[in-house]
């Protein structure tokens, strides 16, 4: 086994699926299944070789710096991990929420970003990052259209729009890195990158802050995704909250800590993830359609883990890294029983949703149960993400930062238990006679578990957290054995 | 050097559409100007002038002689990401005239705040 | 294992399987939540004896529980009012819906009192204050919509106070690396003095919170009026508490390094007494009888928040004794109005009247309930009322000595009007088919009426625990000889007997004065009044308690009006609005946010000596 697994598998499923498809319908939804169940597997075994000492894959038989290159190294283990077990649960929710043909291309998009997520993860070159990019954001244009209805093309057009966007400016920097070192290998083009002048780092800088930072979600280039959140159909929403955005986060954490580590960028950082999160978070505030209002929480989530990067320090990259792992449960939690919640209240409004805890009570308590977890209260696993952030933020000696993140988790809590105490507290008479389907119930069911159990011992995330947040920090070992 | 500028210029002119015309068609061209831009850059970068195509065809020639490679396996990888972003634009357009029955992108704004 | 571990694990697990067998097996329901609250009532009188201390690793922090004297004081009455709580929840929740959710969030409650009183370290202090602080939440929006409002008011103003405890919680981990409460103590006189306050008023906010002090108190009345009766015993006798319980920690173990600290320390006593005087000019214009045991409520911890603050071992002594009796009789109060709530279905004072003779024991415990909180002999609010006048003065804090006194003779006015126009008062007809309530909901009540008593009549019983918490808290004991009440006659087995006799006086006037008036009385319906030959209308409401303090109101009103609720309210509106106003930023046109993000870039290299501090 080795980590080429985990782009090509699912890559030979996305083209596997529409033939497949020619055979029954019931083997296009089995097969991603299958294939995140292998990965899961896949991903477990490896995750301890990783952990201890990075692998490196090299493709095609060119040696490092002039091949492709692999590098399964702690922090890719980690996210490889989280990418196809949430993958896999998102998979068994979609089982029995995707009912729309043309299914067969819904779970091919879904492998092509899976394939893309994972890329993004394991790859060691930059063109390559470039590549694997682009094919997850072009599945995820798609994706965000899957309804095919008239605002799903919108926001699908919009998506597109600003990820071109992104893309013109990280092939852009990746032409100038060229230009400027000749190789496209991350370790070499750390150890290369010093010779050049600093101003044209700096560009290159910009560049990629801006390429990367509209996949991560970083103010003011975040238009687009409280459109796509909440159009595309739910479980994308989970894979774009729980996948997408965490390989983008993860490459620019990357980049930046390879090639340009500086105080001034991290406090760049530091101060851009404080402004994402409360403007995120006050934009939620009044939203009228729950997906909304979670895609815009989405965002001040992510606007947390960059303001835990931007700290910088080897406590804060590791809550950060914690905080990463919460936020993927919990807001797919969050998004697969809105999905529901929605289905059955047949309107995406919040104010459609009254009394629906008495209606639908097992969908509702996992709503709610995601709701208190994603504050951050005990004994749910976001609490202790949350107080290493502050604590490595005040181990940093920066209080203000502390005080803002908690401004903004009351006016989360506010939003949050609005729409808690209207599913549970206004009474109305049943009118919906369908039920959640029990894969939906066992795939949050999963997730309510791990959230709890990681609530009650965070040492089971916490110990794997720290060699990832070494792997990250640590540059000399990712040139030593990027370049072996 | 002109291939330099004119890339760049390339560039601006494709920002240009699609930052100020309004037509969802014309936004998508501007789109393809920015990738096409970009690809004359990388392509640039990699030209040596007088440059040979890098294949050794003939006895002595000298690696310094050719053009080098790298650009251009991207700027072929690109070429067909870009092709592929554009169609996926495109199909969206389509769906977009069909529901809207406007190409104004100031007029598709069902989506906000 | 130990009992400590014992009452986490069986409340905590109770609570879940209580939820679970209510959607499996409903009966056993009740049966298994009033186990697991006598069972944690039976491990929490095992763990009296023992001093035990748990140890054991949790994320990167060692979580440590353990008992001292102060935390059994409390632990004792978290107890004893969970498991009557539960006793009396029994009956009165009988016909209502999702019980399962409710005695899981009871239990959770009562879990987290455990937990904040076991904690011996800010880790695990803070993990059960949040527990307690969302299940209380789910509590109050119990019941129906118009708890939605109220309840997001309690949790935002939880939340505050929650926070500033981990803003100070944090601080404390950047300044000293630790979070065990030994090692902090050890080391808090290392920190800088400002950060020291920094910490101490941050810590006080945040328990201040929960014991609703004067500028926090807001979110009290609505959520103490409209959760479910049972739980607003336990809501309003024992969780406030746990504020008064880290108040204490704070002021007496924390910060009594810094010379800085005696300022915090009177502003927090006047606070207290503003509260206490406030609560109660509010209290007397409430006509909905919880609303103004809520008040009440608020009112009685600004007195325990004065004995606390102004700090003398007879003034702790005072305060701490009223933290005991004011959960009981809170808890009486709160279960005796909710019985008449039980039979009537309402709490509204002018409409309910003259259930003395349907109700007579549920009368009886609204009785001891409102001597204890007036402080008339013989019932135990007497001696906790005197010591606490005893040492304001001979503190010399002689304004808030006026202050106290003031307000507790205002209390007088709430009280009476709230037993008259509930159970005296004329007979309705409407109330005719009232009975006394089932002998589960009668048992609570009556086991904490004749607590009180007992307090009253030997108040060493309760002192002797308390002067062992006061030594945890500050090396030095109560004693009965600081007190003129105790030393005019020497020891406390004398000052039994006086308080029997003055108790015996005031029983046999009361016997003579009811039976010399018995023979006499006769019974009216509202219905059956001199008019003075005006014709009362129709639809007019003659219950005797409207308009019960029509003058005094009328004379008070412009004072009232300015609400500090309104205040918060507007700030709160207008920081929506603004927030609203943000998420105008997004458009909706993709184009906009193109230009977001050419604009952005042209910012960043434009400014980039700025910002990354290297010229471009």
């Amino acid at each position: 086994m080795s980590p080429v697994h985990f782009i090509a598998i699912p890559l030979f499923a996305a083209f596997l699926i529409p033939l497949a498809g020619k055979v029954s319908k019931e083997l296009v939804k089995i097969i991603p299944g299958l294939v995140l169940l292998y990965l899961s597997f896949v991903s477990v075994t490896l995750f301890p070789i990783g952990t201890h000492h990075p692998v490196v894959e090299i493709i095609a038989g060119f040696k490092p710096p002039f091949g492709i290159t692999l590098y399964y190294g702690a922090i890719a283990a980690f996210l490889t991990t989280l990418i196809t077990l949430i993958g896999f649960v998102i998979w068994l929710y979609s089982y029995k929420f995707i009912i729309r043909e043309p299914i067969e291309k819904y779970y091919m998009l879904f492998m092509m970003l899976i394939t893309g997520s994972t890329g993004i993860v394991l790859t060691g070159d930059i063109f390559n990052l470039f590549v694997f990019f682009e094919i997850t954001s072009i599945a995820a244009y798609s994706l965000t259209a899957f309804l095919r209805d008239r605002d799903g093309a919108e926001a699908a057009f919009k998506y597109l729009l600003i990820g071109s966007f992104a893309s013109t400016f990280f092939l852009l920097a990746i032409a100038i890195i060229y230009a400027n070192v000749h190789t496209l290998n991350l370790a070499d083009i750390a150890v290369k990158i010093q010779d050049v002048p600093v101003t044209t780092r700096l560009f290159v800088l910009i560049l990629f802050l801006i390429g990367l930072g509209i996949e991560s979600e970083m103010f003011p280039l975040n238009g687009w995704a409280p459109d796509a959140y909440s159009q595309a159909p739910s479980p994308v929403g989970a894979v774009f909250g729980g996948i997408v955005v965490k390989a983008a986060v993860y490459s620019l954490m990357r980049i930046i800590f390879l090639m340009f580590n500086s105080h001034d960028v991290l406090h760049f950082l530091l101060v851009m993830g404080i402004i994402t999160m409360l403007i995120a978070e006050m934009s939620a505030m009044k939203q009228q359609q729950i997906k909304r209002m979670l895609a815009f929480s989405s965002i001040g989530q992510m606007g947390l883990v960059i303001i835990a990067f931007g700290i910088g320090t080897e406590p804060s990259v590791r809550a950060a890294m914690f905080q990463m792992f919460n936020h993927a449960l919990i807001k797919s939690l969050l998004f697969f029983s809105a999905g529901y919640l929605v289905f059955h209240s047949g309107s995406k409004k919040i104010s459609a949703l009254d009394g629906l805890g008495h209606d639908k009570p097992i969908t509702s308590f996992f709503f709610a149960f995601g709701a208190l977890a994603i504050i951050g209260l005990p004994p749910f696993s976001g609490f202790w993400s949350k107080l290493y952030i502050l604590l490595s933020i005040a181990d940093a000696g920066l209080m203000v930062p502390v005080v803002l993140i908690l401004i903004s988790s009351i006016i989360e809590a506010v939003y949050y238990l609005r729409v808690v105490s209207r599913l549970y507290f206004y009474k109305e008479e049943a009118t919906d006679v369908r039920r959640t389907p029990v894969s939906g119930l066992i795939a949050m069911g999963i997730l309510t578990v791990v959230i709890l159990l990681v609530g009650f011992y965070p040492n089971l995330i916490l110990n794997w957290m720290t060699p990832a947040a070494a792997d990250l920090l640590n540059k000399a070992s990712y040139i030593k054995f990027g370049l072996f | 050097m002109i291939y330099y500028a004119t890339s760049i210029l390339l560039i601006l002119i494709g920002m240009y559409a699609v930052l100020v015309k309004k037509n969802l068609i014309k936004i998508v061209i501007g789109l393809s100007i920015v990738d096409n831009g970009i690809h004359l850059l990388l392509i640039a970068i990699g030209y040596v002038k007088d440059g040979t195509a890098p294949i050794f065809s003939k006895p002595g020639l000298q690696a310094s002689q050719m053009v080098d490679p790298v650009p251009q396996a991207l700027v072929l990888t690109a070429i067909v990401i870009g092709l592929a972003v554009t169609a996926v634009a495109l199909s969206l357009i389509i769906r977009l005239y069909d529901h809207h029955k406007t190409l104004n992108i100031n007029k598709i704004r069902k989506l906000k705040w | 294992m130990n009992s400590i571990a014992y009452i986490l694990l069986i409340t905590f697990a109770g609570a879940g399987i209580t939820f679970i067998v209510h959607h499996l097996i409903k009966p056993l329901r009740d049966i298994i939540a009033i186990t697991v609250a006598a069972s944690g009532l039976y491990f929490v009188i095992q763990s009296l004896t023992e001093k035990t201390k748990i140890v054991f690793g949790i994320a990167d922090f060692n979580i440590i529980w353990g008992n001292t004297p102060y935390s059994n004081l409390f632990a004792v009455l978290i107890a004893v009012l969970g498991f009557l709580t539960i006793l009396y929840a029994r009956d009165f929740m009988a016909e209502k819906e999702r019980l399962g959710y409710f005695y899981m969030n009871l239990l959770f409650v009562i879990g987290g009192m455990y937990g904040i009183v076991y904690s011996q370290d800010l880790i695990s202090l803070f993990f059960f204050w949040e527990v307690m602080t969302w299940s209380s939440f789910l509590l109050v929006i119990y019941c129906c919509k118009e708890a939605q409002p109220i309840g997001l008011k309690y949790f935002v103003f939880s939340a505050i106070g929650a926070y500033s405890l981990l803003i100070a919680i944090v601080m404390i981990y950047a300044q000293t690396g630790n979070l065990e409460l030994s090692n902090i103590l050890q080391n808090f006189g290392n920190i800088s003095e400002v950060n020291q306050i920094v910490i101490a008023v941050l810590l006080l906010t945040g328990f201040g919170v929960k014991s609703a002090i004067m500028p926090l108190h807001v979110w009290a009345p609505d959520s103490y009026s409209i959760s479910p009766s049972p739980f607003t015993a336990l809501f309003s006798g024992a969780l406030s508490k746990m504020g008064i319980f880290g108040i204490g920690m704070v002021l007496f173990k924390f910060a009594s390094h810094s010379g800085y600290f005696s300022y915090v320390k009177i502003i927090l006593a006047w606070l207290g007494g503003i509260t206490a005087l406030l609560a109660t000019f509010y209290a007397i214009f409430q006509t909905d009888a919880k609303k103004l045991l809520a008040y009440s409520s608020i009112g009685q911890l600004g007195y325990i928040i004065i004995g606390l603050a102004v700090g003398t071992p007879l003034s702790i002594a005072a305060a701490l004794f009223l933290v005991i009796l004011h959960g009981a009789f809170k808890a009486m109060l709160f279960m005796s109005v909710g019985a008449v709530y039980f039979r009537t279905g309402t709490t509204d004072m002018n409409s309910v009247t003259g259930l003395i003779r349907k109700m007579p024991l549920s009368f009886v415990t609204m009785l001891f309930g409102i001597i204890t909180v007036s402080g008339v002999p013989p019932l135990g609010g007497f001696a906790a009322k005197w010591m606490l006048y005893e040492s304001l003065i001979q503190s010399k804090h002689y304004f808030l000595v006026i202050v106290v006194f003031a307000a507790s003779t205002a209390a007088f006015l709430y009280l009476y009007k709230l037993i008259f126009s509930l159970f005296l008062g004329q007979e309705e007809v409407e109330w005719s088919h009232v009975k006394e309530v089932p002998l589960l909901m009668l048992i609570p009540m009556l086991i904490l009426s004749a607590f009180v008593l007992v307090a009253g009549i030997f108040p060493g019983l309760v002192l002797d625990p308390i002067s062992h918490a006061m030594q945890y808290l500050g090396n030095y004991g109560f004693k009965y000889e600081t007190s003129v009440l105790f030393n005019e006659w020497g020891n406390k087995i004398n000052m039994q007997t006086v308080i029997n006799v003055i108790g015996a006086v005031f029983l046999i006037a009361g016997l003579f004065v009811t039976f010399k008036g018995l023979k006499k009385t006769r019974y009216v319906t509202t219905k059956d009044i001199h008019t003075s030959g005006e014709i009362p209308e129709e639809n007019e409401n003659l219950t005797y308690a409207v308009d019960f303090y029509k003058p005094f109101e009328r004379a008070i009103a412009p004072a009232l009006k300015a609400s500090i609720d309104k205040i918060y309210t507007a700030i709160g509106n207008n920081l929506e609005q603004a927030f609203d106003f943000l998420r105008y930023v997004y458009t909706g046109n993709g184009q906009t946010y193109a230009m977001y993000v050419v604009l952005f870039l042209s910012l960043l290299i434009l400014f980039a000596e700025l910002i990354f501090g290297i010229k471009l």
